[in-house]
């Protein structure tokens, strides 16, 4: 059984989700839904910005956010981590283009991830397993895209890069990038179903 | 525009690609259109799949306290505002009336001590420019001051100077009038010529105004007896070691 194949069966490794109590100002549900999310948006604003001062900004953001308008989940619509994610993806682009730290976003990323170690990870053990589970199936998901779809991909969604900039970047035509990336995005969907 | 197009820019909205005007047309589209709806929360969701398969990174202790006080801070005020008399929130604006009242009087009173601090520094200065006047003004009006004056040479037949010599103090002003004017690669230069030294001593470079004055104060003057007589020339600007031409434009002994 693979891994995705084994989230699909496991009820175990669907977390209870904790929007709803912090909807209802329980602030120690809201300090696990930190430590069971934070780990993961740090490490996509550090991807999207490229400097840890910056990240923890953000992350901050998010969180705050997440403290205010958990009323406005709708767990129809997706899941809790999901919901968190484009709040953070959303913050730290807008935080990338206003600040443009595009420049210097790799040699300080190098640089300050390494300093993250000895920072203490909260994340409970159940909540570290299931998620290192998750991680090993999304990785086989994404792996079984096509080079040049996930690049395109990758430049919109980790890059803040438009259409027509993903286009310039890798010197192909406009239609070339939009149809890879719908392919792209159309064989994530396909793939969800299993994290569902 | 039909649903499958719509589903195309719901693929592109969900990594954020999709143009301002279709990410619109697809959100005016999507409040009524069930499929189309469901389609882009499984784009959106699909895309955070990027964000998971990262590896995760604890973020420092400290944004954990600072979100978590953030949180208990935030609850605490709602308490407050929730059971909040009538009175106290007139209090609250009284007292932020008083607060904001109180502010523009600190501003009003920093801007008129930083005015004053302005005028203080002028005053000073001009203080320091007086004194400096009032202190040339008493080497010219003591009593034991000698006058030299200068005449002018071949050079500038109309030109003269003035020295007003205080050997008390061992000082000297020095009032020039009618001297040609300086080219910018040239200055003026006053030489002492002394009976103890064979070659003359470098009192002072200047230049003059448009109507060929110009003033300069002299300070460790050699001794009056010393004193044979003073000479200017024109020298390189900023002036030399020793004379380089043997025209003097003022010249005068002492008596």
């Amino acid at each position: 059984m693979n891994a995705a194949a084994m989230l699909r069966t496991d009820p175990s490794v669907t977390p209870t989700s904790l929007l709803p109590a912090v909807a209802g100002g329980d602030v120690n549900a809201f300090e696990d839904l930190y430590d069971r999310y934070s780990s993961t948006l740090y490490a996509l604003l550090i991807r999207i910005l490229g400097n840890c001062e910056d990240a923890q900004e953000v992350l901050q953001e998010t969180f705050v956010k997440a403290w205010t308008s958990a009323k406005m989940f709708d767990a129809v619509r997706g899941s809790e981590v999901a919901w968190l994610i484009s709040i953070a993806r959303s913050r730290g682009i807008d935080r990338l283009r206003s600040r443009r730290v595009r420049s210097d976003r790799e040699d300080e990323a190098g640089r300050e991830i390494s300093f993250v170690s000895g920072f203490v990870d909260r994340t409970s053990g159940a909540d570290q397993a299931i998620q290192s589970e998750q991680r090993v199936a999304v990785r086989g998901a994404l792996a079984e895209l096509p080079d040049a779809q996930r690049q395109a991909l990758e430049l919109a969604y980790f890059e803040g890069l438009s259409q027509s900039e993903i286009a310039e970047r890798l010197h192909e035509p406009l239609g070339t990038v939009k149809t890879r990336m719908q392919l792209g995005m159309k064989k994530l969907r396909d793939r969800l179903q299993a994290f569902r | 525009m039909n649903h499958e197009e719509f589903e195309t820019i719901a693929a592109l909205d969900a990594v954020g690609a999709a143009t301002a005007g279709e990410t619109r047309s697809l959100a005016a589209h999507a409040e009524s259109c069930d499929a189309c709806r469901r389609a882009r929360d499984e784009y959106a969701e699909a895309a955070t799949l990027l964000a998971r398969e990262l590896d995760p990174v604890p973020p420092p202790a400290e944004v954990r306290e600072r979100i978590a006080g953030i949180a208990e801070s935030s609850n605490v005020i709602e308490a407050e505002h929730r059971f909040n008399p009538w009175w106290l929130a007139i209090a609250a604006t009284l007292f932020l009336a008083l607060w904001g009242w109180r502010e523009i009087g600190i501003r009003v009173a920093r801007e008129r001590i930083a005015t004053q601090q302005a005028e203080i520094r002028g005053l000073s200065e001009e203080k320091n420019r007086l004194a400096a006047q009032n202190e040339k003004l008493a080497s010219i009006a003591s009593a034991e001051t000698r006058t030299i004056a200068l005449a002018g040479q071949e050079m500038s037949p109309s030109a003269s100077a003035r020295v007003f010599l205080d050997p008390t103090r061992r000082r000297a002003i020095v009032f020039f009038y009618n001297m040609p004017s300086n080219p910018t690669d040239k200055s003026y230069q006053l030489w002492i010529i002394r009976g103890d030294q064979p070659k003359p001593q470098s009192a002072g470079v200047f230049d003059v105004t448009a109507s060929g004055s110009a003033t300069i104060s002299i300070d460790n003057l050699p001794v009056m007896t010393e004193i044979r007589a003073l000479a200017v020339t024109m020298e390189p600007r900023g002036g030399a070691d020793q004379p380089t031409e043997k025209k003097f434009y003022v010249m005068g002994g002492m008596s």
